[in-house]
């Protein structure tokens, strides 16, 4: 009998670990984009020089929470403070597991004082779910699932569309959709600007300094939207570029956030047994993929705690909220820290030569975003002892670099270099890995965003640096 | 700028070359199936190891022709003998200009009697319509666009089993020995309760189905064939990976239609629409002279010599005889070096000078590729395919190379990259151009499929 939840997943498959990194998923996709309007090169160029549209319509599941105990219940559920979360702001959503590991993040939009908008992975989705099932607060839930990672020319809705605009030039676009400045919101709050005949909801974004929007709105008005800004973009003398599926992922090496860390769900008893129970069969977290050189029987060796991922000043100590036990706990401890590493363009060379010679290569490194998992986790050492491990990859055109998104441990310095193992020590049932061995490459760490400054004054040693 | 039609485009443009060198439109498309499915590394090598699925619905245009006088306007603009094109066989159509050069090839399936379809890329599809159109003929024809431009929806799905497992697998679904049947011969299968055509085909020496059937039963045709290959190692082919199969066939799918001069084809050029393939296509790489005439190919030098039939009468016919007497090209394999390829990677983590990137494994950025091939300081033939092979662990390009230039072995340079820090297209980033040293191989490379490939 094919298994009908989480629980029998994992008892069928004896370990968390052997499931999820045996999935048949393969990569994370970013769907229904196109893959590159002009090329990813010069669509990483534009969120720099010029603007860009991100088209975040497809790849984030969307939760509508509404009801007289919304805000109770989300404060409940995520480690934020809510004290300060006045209407028409958005924040960083974290919820974490009774003892205090990450199981995911969206970004929560305050719509009216009872309605919250939750954007993002699947897995928070999931888990506010799950606790209205379980708890007796009155809410209501409203799931829209991200879109088909594979629609094979079937049609696709979403209830949402979703846009941002980022770039040193996106002023001028919103300046000129909005027949007029633009309200000067704060970060991460939202108001109303007008684009074309439609009044849309914005949030206040921006990436590298640089100014940004997040619109959305009703899907039907999708094409609408998308081609008001354009042609705005075109009346102002701005070069819009259109950010297809395969740059979209590598934004995030040059701001720093990681989307992808493993749900940390699948073990502990009470709560979250009855959460595996929960959870179907066909659930991210059921059929989801972990890639990367660490591996190991523990599934809790990919748990990550909010304080790693730099989460730590989100916690509304005041309130009572799952998991705060545990952190007020970690809050103390040495915990590990988030760093972006930058990666030796000698080794990175020598894997991509490997391609070109007899034999079994190393594992390909895709450009521009080499992640071959919904969770990445490669091996970080410093002198062959263990440091920390590199979660997100990415290439960046801007940076001349490959850059990865990492947590390391606390005495590891900005300016060490770290040897990561690329590749995966044993042949897993992956679709997304093709036969290969096991690469060395030195990285240097570097801070979060990632920073040229750091890079150029420390150039000297990371050239000349042998092998660690 | 969007003009009636391509004789307005190219009379506004200065010249037919930087029109196309300047198009916005982006590489050939291969829409609506998963860039990848697995991975393109483990999708290469099922063709050659286990097998492949080639999902072909959506990226080529069907022509449907019917009517008693079908065939004799198929036998007057093909340069292939129809002599004996019986129903239930397919040929590689190719039809050419006045002057003997290519227009476009396309695989054309004899249905029923008197009723035909072309598949392939647009071009040579569109010189079949004109001419039913223009010439007088009994027959009538029906256009089943490519995805690319079609809002209405496929009339049939086409698929392709490919592999050394191919058998196997057809056995399996089909749930019968595979008939014995000739390359490029059809008969009819039964797969899943679904009537569906197949045609007899191959690649790396092994027997390969095209299979195709009623858009209604796409779904189902292809679940049964993914459910049957299970065992038998099948993998999905995605639209990263697809078009690099060729590389290893050797066809070259992307010859510059050569319809842009001549008093003879204005009329065709103004009967091509301003939004046509012709009209639209992007023109690519190293590669550049002012005269357009330089792009085009003889069937001779794109290796259809031997498709060329003298028993018919058709447009071309007394160009080729000349052309026959003394092609100029040969199509080949280049093989490109690994360690001039890791250069252009190198230029990836430098700051300043780029060299144009190469995508792995299709490394095209224009529907009309042309790369320039040196040896000596000097142009001895065009580089018109480029992708990578992890089977060969080579990059490849398919070329039509000088005669002389021609036996395997021969070291070449190809030049990668616009010059001039590179044209408009969307798809081109600003360059700077790089040699890269290749070595010639024949074509089909593929070792099996040098022996195997080849049509009967």
């Amino acid at each position: 009998m094919a298994a009908h939840n989480l629980s029998a997943v994992l008892k069928a498959h004896g370990n968390a670990v052997k499931l999820l990194r045996n999935s048949k998923i393969g990569m994370y996709i970013y769907p229904v984009v196109a893959p590159e309007f002009s090329n990813w090169r010069n669509e990483q160029v534009a969120w720099r020089k010029s603007a860009v549209l991100f088209d975040q319509t497809h790849h984030m599941d969307e939760l509508i929470v509404e009801g007289p105990d919304a805000a109770a219940f989300l404060e409940y559920v995520g480690v934020n403070s809510f004290a300060n979360f006045d209407l028409n702001r958005a924040k960083h959503f974290v919820p974490v597991t009774p003892a205090g590991y990450v199981i995911g993040d969206m970004i929560i939009f305050r719509e009216r004082e009872d309605k919250f908008v939750l954007v993002g992975r699947a897995p928070t989705a999931n888990w506010v779910r799950f606790q209205q099932a379980i708890g007796k607060w009155k809410v209501r839930l409203t799931h829209d699932p991200r879109s088909d990672s594979r629609p094979d020319g079937k049609a696709i809705y979403r209830t949402h569309y979703r846009f941002q605009i980022q770039g040193p030039e996106a002023n001028k676009i919103f300046e000129k959709i909005n027949e007029g400045p633009v309200p000067d919101v704060k970060f991460f709050h939202v108001d109303w600007i007008k684009i074309g005949s439609r009044r849309v909801q914005a949030l206040r974004h921006g990436m590298a300094g640089a100014p940004g929007l997040e619109v959305w709105g009703p899907y039907a008005d999708k094409h609408y939207i998308q081609s008001t800004i354009m042609q705005a973009a075109r009346d102002v003398g701005v070069d819009l570029a259109l950010v297809g599926s395969r740059a979209y992922s590598t934004n995030t090496l040059e701001s720093g956030w990681i989307p992808s860390p493993l749900p940390a769900i699948y073990t502990g008893g009470g709560m979250l047994q009855e959460y595996r129970d929960w959870l179907g069969a066909d659930s991210y977290e059921a059929v989801g993929s972990i890639g990367g050189s660490l591996a190991t029987d523990n599934i809790e060796e990919y748990y990550v705690n909010p304080f790693e991922l730099g989460y730590g000043f989100y916690i509304g100590w005041k309130s009572d909220f799952i998991g705060k036990d545990a952190l007020t706990k970690m809050k103390d401890q040495k915990n590990r820290k988030k760093v972006t590493l930058e990666w030796n363009r000698d080794d990175l060379l020598k894997v991509v030569a490997s391609s070109f010679e007899e034999g079994v290569p190393y594992k390909w490194i895709d450009f521009p975003q080499p992640n071959y998992a919904s969770t990445n986790a490669d091996i970080l050492l410093n002198s062959k002892k263990p440091a920390g491990i590199s979660m997100f990859n990415g290439y960046s055109f801007n940076e001349r670099c490959m850059l990865s998104l990492a947590i390391v441990n606390d005495d590891v310095q900005i300016g060490d270099q770290l040897t990561l193992i690329w590749g995966e020590p044993e042949t897993t049932g992956k679709t997304s890995t093709e036969p290969h061995r096991q690469a060395e490459i030195r990285v240097r760490v570097s801070p979060t965003p990632y920073a040229r400054e750091a890079r150029e004054n420390y150039a000297a040693s990371w050239r000349t640096k042998p092998n660690a | 700028m969007s003009y009636e039609n391509l004789e307005q485009a190219l009379q506004a443009a200065k010249n037919p070359v930087e029109m196309l060198r300047n198009s916005q439109i982006g590489p050939y498309a291969f829409p609506v199936v998963p860039s990848e499915f697995t991975n393109w590394r483990d999708e290469q090598r099922s063709w050659r190891e286990t097998c492949a699925l080639f999902d072909q619905s959506h990226h080529m245009t069907d022509l449907y022709l019917e009517g008693p006088d079908a065939l004799k306007l198929i036998s007057a603009l093909g340069i292939n003998t129809f002599n004996n094109f019986r129903v239930d066989t397919a040929k590689q159509f190719v039809a050419c200009n006045h002057d003997g050069y290519v227009i476009g090839d396309a695989i054309l399936f004899h249905l029923a009697p008197n009723s035909f379809v072309f598949v392939g890329r647009p071009p040579a599809l569109n010189w079949v319509q004109y001419n039913l159109e223009t010439g007088g003929y009994n027959a009538k024809a029906e256009r089943d666009e490519r995805s690319f431009v079609n809002k209405t929806g496929r009339r049939v799905y086409r698929y392709q089993v490919q592999g050394p497992n191919a058998r196997k697998v057809m056995e399996k679904v089909t749930g019968k020995p595979v008939p014995d049947i000739k390359f490029f011969n059809m008969d009819v299968f039964q797969i899943a309760g679904c009537k569906v055509r197949a045609l007899r085909h191959g690649m790396v020496g092994q027997p390969g189905w095209e299979i195709f059937g009623p858009w209604a039963d796409a779904d189902r045709v292809r679940d049964a064939i993914v459910e049957a290959g299970r065992e038998f190692g099948i993998r999905k082919v995605g639209a990263r990976t697809y078009p690099t199969s060729t590389l290893e066939s050797g066809w070259i799918p992307s010859p510059l239609p050569s319809v842009y001069t001549g008093e003879l084809m204005k009329p065709y050029r103004q009967w091509l629409k301003g939004t046509s393939y012709e009209a639209t296509a992007s023109l690519g790489g190293s590669f550049v002279s002012k005269n357009i005439e330089s792009y085009y190919l003889s069937p001779y030098d794109m290796g259809y010599g031997g498709f060329v039939r003298f028993d018919h009468e058709f447009i071309g016919r007394a160009a080729l005889e000349k052309i026959a007497k003394k092609p100029k090209k040969q199509k080949v394999t280049l093989v490109w070096n690994g360690d001039d390829v890791d250069k252009v990677f190198s230029r990836l983590f430098h700051a300043g000078k780029f060299s144009k990137y190469i995508d792995l494994p299709l490394a095209n950025y224009s529907t009309l590729p042309f790369d320039k091939i040196v040896k000596a300081g000097k142009t001895i033939g065009l580089s018109t395919y480029t992708g990578y092979s992890f089977n060969e662990r080579s990059m490849l390009s398919l070329a039509c190379i000088d005669v002389k230039y021609a036996k395997p072995g021969t070291k070449v340079s190809v030049v990668w990259g616009e010059d001039g820090g590179g044209t408009k297209k969307p798809t081109v980033e600003h360059h700077n151009q790089a040699t890269i040293r290749a070595t010639v191989q024949p074509a089909p490379y593929g070792e099996t499929a040098r022996v195997a490939y080849r049509p009967k």
